[in-house]
């Protein structure tokens, strides 16, 4: 494969701005260099046929129909030398200690509003902070046990742009990528010492098993799923199944005199660990939404007794918060007296009157995002808008300013994709997973998402975007 | 195990043994079409339908006799039973349910099955009548047939031998007796309404359906006698596909199944096993009833089936 014509505006994750390789991207330079072009396509199909023959899809929605789709991966690798995955790896920890402490304060003392860091306004209006779980204090104090942070790579250096406390998904589709995408470069795998990634089950098993509620060795840990119907159905039976917990939706779960039970072919067993992959406000119609069929009465309650550990605690979802985000470097100064080793990406919060006028004088050159919403669902790509697709976003920024954040639009990093049978450079974000629980575990790779369409920047599956493999090198 | 997946492992041994057995019986159609009187056609028509309980589209199989009832009226039949979406027992429905099953049970059966299971679905999904017989119809149904051995021997092979096995093997096991007893009923129904019954065509062609033409064969010789075909595909201990063979296998394994919640029911599906080993070993060789043992095998297994149910699957908690 040659580079000819290949883009270097941009920060370029293998190239130099002079076109030769990056010293840690040598041996994949001179590899890709020495393949030809039908053989390039042929570790691409194999690349896309492993995900069609396991049956990898997710969902799609749109306004009438939902559909299975397979997620499009490329088969190019994005490398990671060691020393900038470590620098990844002690943010990312310090980060999710953070935004731990925070979680755990606002629900307790609330000393971080008390000492004017953030608003009251900000957490307590907060449509993701849960008044129910005030005075809970979990196991280990490990609210947001799973983090899946989006980082991007800008001419400034690695910023994180969220974190997603929720269900943070993606760490399925890391292994089904790394597992065909090492059986097409199987030498130059073998040579490039790369971190392994499968075992993010066992890690995430052992982070489950220093949370059983009552501090047991050996908790009965099972893995709440919405069903086969959800985009993600397939990541929670490849977890359920790595992390040897049952994969159980609410119909199969009742509660009883506080503890939580489900039903098995041998009767009734009792649930210490619940990861639940539904949002919180299915989880329990006796606390939240009544009409919910998805989770079970009795959750929260069973949850607060002492009785259940629920994984992510609810209303972790506060932390990550759209408009809590451009809170998260002063929690790091405020509970860990650091400061922050990953930088935020500068961001205006529509609810204050000088960052809502400064958001729609520069709709054209900013990104807007709405608060409650993720997956690339309800943004405005300004640069890339019409002006009457502008004017109207503007009108809905006007009428909800508190539900709207705005961003530069990020030059960030590009990385070589096969596209039509050519390299060319596409932008990349990446997603490492970090699981806090007695100890703090980050996994030796990520999930790199990659704006596959020319020139885009949004990385979003549900947005034409589609994966890429992560090689972290060893040290 | 968690009671919806054992009955998800239940219901994709089920809908798997199914897809086999409506194809094989499609495949012998499909191969009559090309030699044999429509005589022969109508009554393997009649047979199939009777068998999986369902009339056929226009509510009508049309004369018997007529040689126009030849390849379009059984291209529209079988097309009801091949890809029709509103016939729960269509051969695509089978198997996008046997698939959909391991789907969602995905982390309980092995990639080996999953990956094979899951392709031979995606080679059919978006096919339809013209595509299987623009060629030969009889090829696709054979290559359908070959295929659920396959997944049945990367089952056998893989899968390990816990419970969630024993409720696959329980569902592939009643499904299959299910589907036998109905094939024989239907067959000896027009047998009876006829008054004589066509051994070596209609008999020959059932035998053929249930893998026993051959140890017929070998056992009786080459002219096929009804009485003995029914007493080989009921009683011999060493055809695979032998009630007696198959209702062995339930009552080993509810035996071997811990007693559920539901005590009750669980030990009365253990006696329902139990009664169906004893129908065959005991109460066949000296029957003059032969229909009447039929149905009462037929009833049983579905009895069966209820019971299984509420022991493992739907019990009051």
């Amino acid at each position: 494969m040659d580079f000819d014509g290949y883009n270097l505006d941009f920060y370029d994750e293998m190239l130099l701005p002079d076109g030769s390789p990056r010293e840690h991207c040598r041996p994949l330079y001179d590899a890709l260099r020495e393949l030809s072009p039908e053989r390039m396509k042929s570790i691409q199909d194999g690349v896309s046929r492993a995900f069609l023959h396991e049956g990898i899809f997710f969902m799609v929605y749109g306004d009438e129909v939902s559909q299975e789709r397979i997620m499009p991966v490329d088969c190019v690798p994005r490398v990671v030398p060691a020393a900038e995955w470590r620098h990844i790896e002690q943010g990312l920890t310090q980060r999710l200690n953070a935004l731990n402490k925070f979680l755990h304060d606002i629900y307790g003392e609330a000393r971080v509003i008390a000492d004017g860091v953030i608003p009251a306004d900000l957490v307590y209006e907060c449509p993701q902070f849960r008044p129910e779980m005030q005075g809970y204090a979990g196991p280990e104090g490990s609210w947001a046990t799973l983090c899946g942070s989006d980082i991007v790579r800008t001419a400034e250096g690695f910023r994180v742009l969220e974190d997603n406390l929720r269900s943070p998904s993606g760490m399925s589709y890391m292994v089904a990528t790394r597992n065909a995408v090492k059986a097409g470069f199987r030498r130059l795998y073998r040579a490039s010492r790369v971190r392994e990634v499968a075992d993010c089950g066992r890690l995430l098993r052992a982070t489950f098993r220093e949370l059983d509620p009552q501090g047991r060795p050996d908790p009965t840990v099972a893995l709440l799923t919405p069903g086969v119907h959800n985009a993600a159905f397939y990541e929670h039976v490849f977890l359920a199944r790595e992390i040897g917990a049952e994969l159980v939706e609410g119909r199969d779960l009742l509660t009883r005199d506080g503890f939580l039970y489900m039903r098995t072919t041998q009767g009734l067993r009792r649930v210490d660990v619940l990861y639940r992959r539904i949002d919180d406000l299915f989880l329990d119609p006796n606390v939240f939404r009544p009409d919910s069929s998805l989770g079970v009465p009795g959750l929260l309650d069973a949850c607060k007794r002492g009785n259940l550990t629920l994984i992510n605690t609810p209303g972790s979802g506060v932390a990550d918060d759209k408009s809590v985000y451009p809170y998260v470097p002063d929690m790091i100064r405020y509970y860990l007296s650091e400061e922050p080793m990953l930088a935020n990406v500068e961001t205006r919060l529509c609810r204050r009157q000088e960052d809502l006028e400064y958001t729609l004088d520069n709709l054209d050159k900013l990104v807007v995002k709405k608060v409650g919403e993720s997956g690339g669902y309800g943004m405005l790509v300004g640069p890339h808008a019409t002006p009457e697709e502008r004017d109207d976003y503007a009108k809905q920024v006007r009428m909800n300013p508190a539900d709207f954040i705005s961003q530069p639009v990020l030059a960030f990093s590009r990385a070589p994709c096969l596209v039509e049978g050519a390299m060319e450079p596409r932008h990349v974000d990446l997603r490492p997973f970090v699981m806090q629980g007695r100890e703090t575990r980050v996994v030796a790779g990520a999930f790199s998402r990659v704006a596959l369409r020319r020139g885009s920047l949004v990385v979003n599956s549900s947005q034409g975007g589609g994966g890429k493999d992560v090689w972290v090198l060893e040290e | 195990m968690l009671s919806r997946s054992a009955e998800g492992l239940y219901w994709m041994g089920r809908y798997l043994e199914r897809t086999g057995f409506i194809c094989r019986l499609l495949q012998l159609q499909a191969e009559a079409l090309v030699d044999r009187p429509a005589r022969d056609i109508h009554a393997g028509w009649r047979r199939l339908y009777a068998s999986i309980g369902r009339e056929p589209p226009g509510g009508d199989l049309g004369d018997a006799e007529s040689d126009d009832f030849t390849l379009a009226d059984s291209y529209t039949l079988a097309g009801d039973l091949t890809f029709e979406r509103s016939n729960p027992d269509s051969v695509w429905n089978c198997f996008a349910q046997s698939r959909e099953n391991a789907r969602q049970m995905r982390h309980c059966v092995s990639a080996e099955v999953w990956q094979r299971l899951n392709l031979a679905y995606l080679r059919i999904r978006d096919m339809d009548e013209p595509d299987i017989w623009a060629e030969s119809p009889e090829k696709f149904y054979a290559g359908m047939t070959a295929e659920v051995a396959a997944i049945e021997g990367a089952a056998s092979a893989t899968i390990y031998r816990d419970e969630g096995w024993r409720f696959l093997a329980l569902g592939r096991a009643l499904e299959r007796a299910q589907s036998s007893c109905a094939l024989l009923l239907a067959q000896t129904e027009i047998d009876e309404e006829a008054g004589t019954a066509d051994a070596d065509t209609d008999w020959g062609c059932l035998l053929k359906a249930l893998h026993a033409l051959e140890p017929y064969q070998l056992r009786y010789g080459v002219a096929v006698e009804p009485g003995a075909a029914l007493d080989l595909i009921v009683t011999d201990p060493l055809l695979p596909g032998s009630l007696a063979r198959l209702f062995d296998a339930l009552e080993g394994e509810t035996e071997a199944l811990a007693a559920g919640p539901a005590a009750d029911a669980g030990a009365a599906a253990r006696r329902a096993a139990g009664r169906l080993s004893a129908l065959v070993k005991h109460h066949w060789p000296d029957s003059g009833d032969r229909l009447a043992l039929l149905r009462a095998a037929s009833d049983q297994s579905l009895e069966l089936h209820g019971l299984l149910a509420s022991a493992y699957f739907a019990y009051a908690a």
